[in-house]
């Protein structure tokens, strides 16, 4: 029966000859464990695709949504944690591997002729998992995604000539708003995926037109070393995914994605900090200050893309051997060296605890506001409810003892207010006072 | 090839189907679970607020809106709701879904012919929401209520529709 079926669909489509080309494409020197990281990569995209949509039967990008539908998902919904665990630890495994992955084309030498378009391509594929991150973590409106994105969009301000234009669209404005979460929500779910399946495509068709690079050592890839892809790679490769899937399923349980407080774009107490894969562009603001900021945002990364692009035209010897390319290889030791120096440095900035310049007792003060629903009737700069006086400049017009005494006691200050008598206790009462007090 | 190899070859086959079936089988329980279990969730029904009683006139069904606070994923928002209510001859107030049991139009009472007509498919209901005529395979679904202070409260619910048994939605 299902042999009919396949004689049917193969008369029409030629499936079986594709399927046997690709299945049966040789590998040189035969199946190896360092080969297993491109298809991984492939697997943790569709893991990141699926897992995607299916946080977006939740998601809903706009500011007074946002965190509280990813906090519905992280606390309420049905293995909602472990799925969003899996897309936020998929993210982290796809940074590690396709630096790994690039790293071992690079030292295998497999860039070379006929694959450097395969090369090309794959360079375009960290742009764009480069740009999945960025844009990702905007999403769940959180004080990390706020103020991570503030620090991003700023950078790419420091871009000669086009900066200013840059942040602009960048944001879909000139502050960080609403306008600014629905596009990086539209790149992030409709632009890169839809470029990601078309260069991962064609990274994967035009490997298995030019073939597999194979051992370095020409001796040892004779035809009679030689296995073909299906199943001997394929075996390795299941194996390494497995491993992968086990991995990223353990990390989201064990250690479930953050969610902080929703995004406060007033609060300077905050201590941004991204990712860790943009430790190294973090730790590079740090290094290079001033008029010599745009070095580390701008001049170091492109003279590091461009020379990667130029790699396989500049590097044109057939000699794949590392032991052969000792320049190259102490290149990409330094780089990685760099790299990695950078994210660890990165990782140990210090925090800035600088004493508050808002007094604590107004901190509390505000949150006893807003946990007190004080909002439903008086506005505060415009948000708020009409029912009650706006209290925007409320500090300037009453003192605290006034302030103190109308809590308790609304009526007797101003006789026919509506406004009910404050059951709080005395402390709590003089921290609203003191937030009070601080609206001038 | 040997027969070593080809024992090997389908051991290879064997382990990669075996792993990207666990793989799939997982997946895709986990994936599914969280987008199909929190919609199959049933709510918990809560007493709203569907207005006086003192207006009812025995015999003459009234049509009712009133808003009934609704938990919708992580949003509490008020809903519009619509009931029919029945003042009984002993004064108990039976109120009614507003939606037909057959497919879920919306009926209305015709003071003339004295039942509910519904406009989709011919299905007739009498004043206690028996089934005269039509298509509908259940009578009206009655809804829990309550009388406090001369206010009417109730309990609003979804059934399943096309049934012969009332059956939450």
């Amino acid at each position: 029966m299902i042999t009919t079926i396949m004689d049917w669909i193969d008369e029409r489509t030629k499936i079986r000859t594709i399927g046997d080309f690709i299945m049966n494409r040789p590998i040189p020197g035969g199946a190896s464990w360092f080969y297993v990281l491109g298809s991984s990569l492939l697997f943790v995209f569709i893991l990141q695709m699926l897992s995607g949509i299916l946080l977006a039967f939740y998601y809903v990008p706009t500011p007074d949504h946002a965190y509280a539908s990813v906090k519905y998902i992280q606390n309420e919904a049905f293995l909602g944690s472990l799925v969003r665990g899996m897309h936020h630890w998929g993210a982290s495994f796809m940074m590690v591997l396709i630096a790994l992955h690039m790293l071992r084309v690079f030292i295998f030498g497999s860039y070379k002729k006929p694959r450097e378009l395969v090369w090309l391509l794959g360079l375009g594929i960290i742009g764009i998992v480069f740009g999945f991150a960025f844009t990702g973590y905007l999403l769940p409106w959180d004080q990390k995604a706020y103020w991570a994105t503030v620090v991003g969009t700023n950078v790419a301000g420091t871009v000669p000539v086009m900066g200013g234009l840059l942040v602009k669209v960048l944001r879909g404005g000139a502050e960080l708003g609403n306008l600014t979460l629905s596009r990086f929500h539209a790149i992030h779910t409709y632009i890169l995926p839809w470029s990601l399946a078309l260069l991962a495509g064609m990274h994967i068709f035009l490997l298995e037109l030019a073939g597999a690079g194979g051992k370095w050592d020409a001796s040892r890839n004779m035809p009679d070393k030689t296995e073909p892809l299906f199943p001997h790679q394929i075996f390795k490769d299941s194996i390494f995914i497995l491993i992968v899937f086990f991995a990223i399923a353990a990390l989201a349980v064990l250690s479930p994605a953050g969610l902080e407080p929703q995004a406060d774009p007033t609060d300077t107490t905050y201590n941004p900090r991204p990712e860790w894969y943009f430790y190294f562009v973090f730790q590079l603001l740090r290094i290079f200050e001033g008029r010599y900021e745009v070095i580390g945002t701008f001049v170091l990364p492109t003279i590091a893309g461009m020379l990667l692009m130029l790699l396989p035209f500049v590097d044109r010897s057939p000699e794949r051997a590392p032991a052969k390319r000792k320049a190259l290889m102490s290149l990409a030791a330094v780089a990685v060296a760099v790299v990695m120096g950078l994210t660890i440095m990165g990782s140990m900035a210090p925090v800035v605890q600088a004493p508050s310049v808002t007094a604590p007792s107004v901190l509390a003060g505000r949150l006893l506001y807003d946990k007190n629903g004080c909002g439903a009737c008086h506005s505060i700069h415009a948000k708020g409810g009409t029912i009650g006086p706006d209290l925007t400049h409320v500090g300037a017009k009453r003192d605290g003892d006034w302030l103190l005494r109308h809590f308790k006691d609304p009526q007797a200050l101003s006789p026919g207010s509506i406004m009910p008598k404050t059951t709080l206790p005395e402390n709590d009462l003089k921290e609203l006072t003191d937030y009070m007090q601080s609206l001038k | 090839m040997s027969n070593n190899d080809v024992s090997r070859r389908s051991f290879m086959i064997r382990t990669i189907i075996a792993i990207f079936a666990f793989i799939g089988a997982s997946l895709g329980a986990a994936l599914g679970g969280f987008g199909i279990i929190p919609a199959l969730k049933t709510r918990e029904p809560g007493w709203s607020d569907a207005g006086t009683v003192a207006d009812l006139v025995v015999g003459q069904p009234q049509e009712r809106r009133f808003s009934e606070v609704v938990k919708s994923g992580w949003q509490s928002e008020k809903q519009e709701r619509t009931i029919w209510i029945v003042k009984k001859p002993d004064n108990r107030v039976v109120a009614f879904s507003s939606s037909c049991t057959h497919l879920g139009c919306g009926y209305r009472w015709v003071e003339a012919q004295q039942r509910f007509a519904c406009p989709c498919h011919g299905s007739f209901f009498d004043i206690n929401g028996t089934v005269l005529a039509g298509p509908a395979p259940r009578p009206l679904d009655s809804l829990m209520t309550r009388v406090e202070n001369n206010r009417l409260f109730v309990q609003y619910e979804v059934f399943q529709l096309g049934s012969t048994e009332k059956m939450r939605a």
